[in-house]
């Protein structure tokens, strides 16, 4: 992206972390839409097969999380890693068979969501060190005051493509537009933390639920329709918000693939532009974000 | 074992039959709440949806000075539910006693100055849950954090004769409806059942508690407030959203309707505003919702004679 920013002002904080467990209960089941239980795995560990670039739904699975899932030990710290982790940074892995390989981060979900080669996926497990390069917390575009940036790092932004455009509006590429209508779970939330779950894409359900988003991709840049994420996420009509499709699959009724939040400001400071190829593995496949970094 | 109150309720509690079969009978438990005292995690000040920064006054606890039928606009108030809300020091048992609640539920206050007014269920919240209840402004005010609260919890499960096939009664006491002046109940001649609704919102101004059970958590509506041209909503409103399922956890579904009771006052964080806790949902050929932008009558502290 061709644009302007305070990135040469920016900090960066070494972060440690873990690949955390799924977490259940004894009961085991949960409701999908229509009541029908369902114990599916996806959330949590580290879950194989599914990459920046491949369908974010069609899967057996909720809230599945591609690659590893990644906490900190602390609470507390916890939330720093949660917060201060943004898109595109570099997460090393310390120990375990996979120790010295890097991924690169997709999103925040209550757990830090980290894309590895699918060698390097399939040789980590729960309790495996990390090193998250932390930043771009704080980054802002010189150019275009009424957009506010979050969990974005740099190198991510110079990747996109689009820019500043001569009329002073802020091109992004979008694989899909979101309607207002398919905000679910994360709604009310701080746009630090977790990410928004879409509705409306519940692959092999009813047409009544469909809000015709069952084609998302993880990786996927998505533009969401009336909704303000500069401070916390919610409806504001004539705002949109810029997220990366970090989750996919859900069973859970409210709930569906969902963005972390990247860029966020009214409508008529962006100018769209529908782009089928909009999503990370275009520009920031690992590889690249070792590059980067 | 089938004799015992458990397990009585927890057949009650699985669900509305399907048509035809024999209502199951609704089961009384009583449960124990405590007086909440407010909490404000680490610094003192939230982020408003405009990005300033503010103090969360009436965020949970003892609200005095607020009643059922006071406008859900409030200036420097944040989720301020009227009366006082009660919780559980126990997590687990704090979420039973927010799921088994139901709105019109009688309470009783066992300890402290007050301890032996009564009073009702007026409405739930949720995250870790709240019971939010209602006295007559004397014991309120004689009414402080800790004190225990007993509720005699009764509904969830429960379908009334005469609800209408396809129709959901949730977080509602058997003798709700029959309180509600703008609900027909019984519903006439087989048809939809009758309700009128401060206003019908759409779903896409539905913020916190998407995705989350309707049973233990209510759902925020990005309302505007009079000044800015929304309806004048209520504390203890009806108010409905189109497009919304909440039998099980809430979320969009295209051709239904949800109706809730307007349980706590708006709120500058985004993705929040007056919250409703549901108690009808169905495909809207099953409730005929209308709306009264003026003179609307929702839940009041006459109709549960706590005036």
């Amino acid at each position: 992206m061709k644009i302007a920013t305070n990135e040469s002002g920016l900090i960066t904080q070494i972060l440690t972390g873990e690949v955390w467990p799924p977490l259940s209960d004894r009961h085991s089941f949960r409701v999908g839409p229509d009541g029908q239980p369902f114990v599916l795995p996806g959330m949590g560990g580290v879950t194989l097969g599914v990459h920046c670039g491949d369908p974010a739904t069609g899967y057996a699975s909720d809230h599945l999380e591609p690659g590893a899932s990644i906490r900190h030990r602390d609470p507390a710290a916890n939330m720093a890693l949660q917060f201060l982790t943004c898109v595109g940074n570099e997460v090393r892995v310390e120990t375990g068979p996979a120790a010295g390989a890097a991924g690169h981060v997709i999103g925040q979900h209550a757990y830090v969501l980290t894309d590895f080669p699918e060698a390097t996926a399939a040789q980590l497990t729960t309790g495996d060190q990390v090193t998250v390069t932390a930043r771009g917390q704080g980054l802002a575009l010189d150019d275009h005051g009424a957009i506010v940036v979050k969990n974005t790092d740099p190198g991510l932004l110079r990747a996109m493509p689009g820019g500043t455009r001569p009329d002073g509006r802020l091109e992004v590429h979008v694989a899909a537009r979101v309607p207002a209508e398919a905000i679910g779970a994360g709604a009310g939330m701080v746009s630090e933390y977790a990410n928004t779950d879409l509705m409306g894409a519940y692959a092999g359900l009813g047409e009544d639920l469909s809000l015709g988003l069952e084609s998302l991709r993880v990786g996927d840049l998505v533009a969401l329709e009336d909704s303000d994420h500069r401070y916390g996420r919610g409806y504001r009509e004539g705002y949109i918000t810029i997220g990366v499709i970090s989750t996919g699959q859900c069973m859970l009724f409210g709930h569906g693939p969902g963005p972390s939040s990247l860029l966020s400001g009214p409508a008529e400071a962006f100018h769209l532009v529908d782009d089928r190829d909009a999503n990370l593995a275009s520009w920031y496949h690992h590889t690249e974000a070792q590059g980067a970094a | 074992m089938t004799s015992t109150g458990l397990a009585s309720t927890v057949a009650a509690s699985t669900g509305p039959s399907s048509t035809g079969e024999q209502p199951l009978r609704p089961v009384a438990v009583n449960l124990l709440g405590h007086v909440e005292h407010p909490v404000i995690d680490g610094g003192p000040y939230r982020v408003s949806a405009d990005g300033k920064p503010y103090l969360p006054v009436g965020d949970g606890g003892i609200v005095l000075g607020l009643s059922l039928g006071d406008s859900a606009f409030v200036p420097c108030a944040d989720h301020a539910a009227s009366g006082a809300c009660l919780v559980h020091p126990d997590p687990a048992a704090r979420h039973a006693l927010t799921a088994y609640s139901c709105i019109g539920n009688p309470v009783t206050v066992r300890t402290g100055h007050a301890a032996g007014a009564t009073g009702a269920v007026i409405g739930k919240r949720g995250e870790d849950g709240r019971v939010i209840t209602a006295f007559r402004p004397g014991d309120l005010a004689r009414m402080r954090p800790g004190d225990q609260v007993a509720v005699r919890s009764c509904g969830q499960g429960h379908r009334p004769d005469g609800l209408p096939d396809g129709l959901t009664l949730l977080n509602a006491d058997p003798g709700l409806l029959a309180l509600l002046p703008s609900v027909t109940w019984p519903p006439a001649g087989g048809g939809p059942l009758a309700a009128g609704v401060r206003c019908a919102a759409p779903s896409k101004l539905s913020g916190n508690g998407l995705g989350r059970p309707s049973a233990a958590w209510c759902l925020d509506l990005s309302l505007a407030p009079p000044a800015h041209g929304g309806a004048d909503v209520r504390l203890g409103d009806l108010v409905a959203v189109t497009d919304l399922d909440a039998r099980f956890n809430m979320g969009f579904r295209r051709g239904w309707v949800t109706v809730g009771v307007v349980v706590h006052t708006d709120s500058p964080l985004p993705g929040h505003g007056p919250g409703i806790t549901p108690i009808l949902t169905g495909p809207a050929s099953t409730l005929d919702v209308r709306s009264e932008p003026a003179g609307h009558t929702g839940l009041t502290a006459a109709a549960l004679k706590l005036q």
